[in-house]
């Protein structure tokens, strides 16, 4: 129990720290730039959500095997731990791009544009006004990232299979303890599912309703 | 020396245009949607113009390519936007080019009780206080003001327009103020230019084009600087910089103490001979420069305090009234105007 625990909070985490930096400067993007086709890039980015997950899973499975696009690039990445922070990653980012997205889109342009004229590169803007009146709102974003990957389950199953002690995160275990009829197992893995869900559901919110009232 | 061009293409509206003046505060007045903002944003990097130069004496702005960062102007819009995650003393610092100057600033406008407060914390007149201290302590080139004061409710105004003619006074950078009040213009500009759909229709001294330009701007109000030589209960006799004595009514403020007073013209009558047992505070002796028709406006006559040698001021009468008195340039008379119609610009509350 403590091995799924520990394996499901590592590939959580380390699939949060992947989107995260990526997901924040994707939101910042798509909050600030303006040019022709943007919407179709959107779209594109948000794919994952709507997608099914296996299909996600399959995609990258064809990717990263040998003969794909980076297969030799990255030999036996396959059905190991990387693969499943990889996989639950990706289908984070949208989720915490849209939600930074949102964050940034609250931050009055015109209090950016004060800091230029203050003297302050764009940089040292992004720094000092836009990510620190964003904070609460990539805070949430951040998170409900780290819930997504911690709920991951389809295309984690499918680049990364079911290894006790690698790839075997909550979803996954639950899944395993159904197909071999263990209902107190995966009673048990629910409850503590829902307990962790909980906590990050109800920090989220807190969070955003404090970005609203602020 | 302030020096601009600029074209600016927002939609169907086109902003064009191109002034030079040796004034060191520009006033740039004109209706709503005639391009004022517009103008102050193309300069200060806000919006892309097709075409852009600014110059100021050795210093210039040559093309718009040139970032806001590396303009050097210091930028206050008519919302102050305060950094609202920094303290007073936090939205000073950053960017500051000049520590000393961010304290002399802060004693000029005298908000060192601030400085700990959040912007959420600060009272509409604070806020913009605090937003001209933090572009000048930037040092800036020039400062651009977008009507500084437009936010706020007249009581208000009143007690930061000092603030902003001690701004002049003191730190001398040329100034471009956008403004609706003619009276903001008169006690802070040198010069001033009219914009009207996109272009300068007219430019000069505010005196003379605010006189003349009554129907866009409201009537014309009379505004001097002053000093307070007498303080009874409930009324103040300032002496006019330009020459001549006004008694308004003023509570709570010294002798001593630097003002600005304002009259509106179609508050002042006119008397032939000294009017006796009359309640209005203000029976000034005046010679009369000049009477000027104004349509359907009336007609104003401009008269001097101190046998013409003092204060211009302008009084709006009827055509009627004046036939009437038989008014023309040379004539001797009476302004007369209570002092409650009289406005008096202080910093004290």
């Amino acid at each position: 129990m403590l091995e799924i625990l520990t394996t499901t909070l590592l590939v959580a985490g380390l699939a949060g720290c992947l989107a995260a930096p990526l997901g924040i400067l994707l939101g910042y993007w798509m909050a600030r730039s303006e040019f022709p086709g943007k919407s179709v890039v959107e779209t594109l980015i948000a794919l994952p959500l709507t997608l099914p997950p296996t299909a996600i899973g399959y995609l990258l499975l064809v990717l990263f095997s040998r003969g794909g696009l980076l297969g030799n690039w990255s030999p036996g990445f396959l059905f190991t731990w990387k693969a499943a922070v990889l996989s639950a990653a990706v289908m984070a980012l949208p989720l915490v791009a849209r939600t930074a997205r949102a964050a940034f889109a609250e931050v009055d342009p015109r209090l950016e544009l004060m800091g230029r004229s203050s003297g302050l590169g764009s940089l040292a803007v992004f720094q000092r006004i836009t990510l620190p009146l964003a904070r609460r709102g990539l805070l949430a974003a951040c998170l409900l990232g780290f819930g997504r990957a911690m709920g991951e389950f389809g295309a984690t199953v499918i680049v990364a299979g079911i290894i006790p002690g690698e790839t075997e995160t909550l979803s996954l275990a639950i899944f395993q303890e159904i197909q071999l009829g263990n209902s107190a197992g995966a009673l048990q893995l629910v409850a503590i599912a829902t307990l962790l869900s909980f906590l990050l559901v109800w920090t989220t919110e807190r969070l955003l309703r404090r970005r609203a009232s602020s | 020396m302030i020096a601009f061009d600029v074209q600016l293409q927002q939609g169907r509206f086109l902003l064009d245009v191109q002034w030079q003046s040796q004034a060191r505060c520009l006033g740039i007045c004109g209706p709503s949607g005639s391009g004022k903002s517009s103008l102050l944003e193309a300069l200060a990097g806000w919006r892309t113009p097709r075409r852009l130069n600014l110059r100021l004496d050795a210093f210039s702005v040559p093309s718009a390519q040139i970032p806001p960062e590396r303009r050097e102007l210091g930028y206050v819009p008519q919302d102050g936007l305060l950094w609202p995650h920094l303290c007073v003393r936090e939205n000073l610092a950053l960017g500051c080019a000049n520590p000393q100057l961010a304290q002399r600033t802060v004693a000029v406008l005298g908000i060192e009780a601030l400085l700990e407060r959040l912007p959420a914390d600060l009272s509409g007149g604070e806020r913009q206080r605090v937003a001209l201290a933090r572009a000048i302590a930037r040092q800036p080139r020039a400062l651009l003001l977008d009507e500084p004061l437009g936010a706020l409710d007249a009581g208000l105004r009143r007690r930061i327009l000092p603030y902003l003619a001690r701004v002049g006074e003191e730190f001398r950078i040329p100034t471009l103020f956008v403004s609706h009040d003619p009276a903001e213009v008169l006690a802070l500009c040198d010069e001033m230019v009219l914009l009207e759909a996109g272009r300068i229709v007219r430019g000069g001294p505010p005196a003379v084009l605010l006189r003349e330009q009554d129907s866009v701007l409201g009537a014309f109000e009379n505004i001097f600087h002053g000093e307070v030589v007498q303080a009874d209960e409930g009324t103040a006799l300032l002496q006019l910089a330009e020459g001549g004595q006004v008694s308004v009514a003023a509570r709570g403020i010294q002798v001593g103490e630097r003002v600005l007073f304002s009259i509106r013209s179609d508050e002042i009558l006119v008397a032939l001979e000294r009017p006796t047992r009359i309640s209005a505070r203000n029976v000034l002796p005046a010679v009369v420069i000049a009477v000027v028709e104004e349509g359907n406006a009336g007609v104003r006559v401009d008269a001097r305090l101190d046998e013409g040698r003092g204060a211009l001021l302008s009084a709006v009468l009827s055509a009627a009234a004046v036939r009437e008195l038989g008014l023309s340039a040379g004539a001797e008379l009476y302004l007369i105007f209570k002092a409650n119609s009289c406005r008096l610009f202080t910093s004290q509350p």
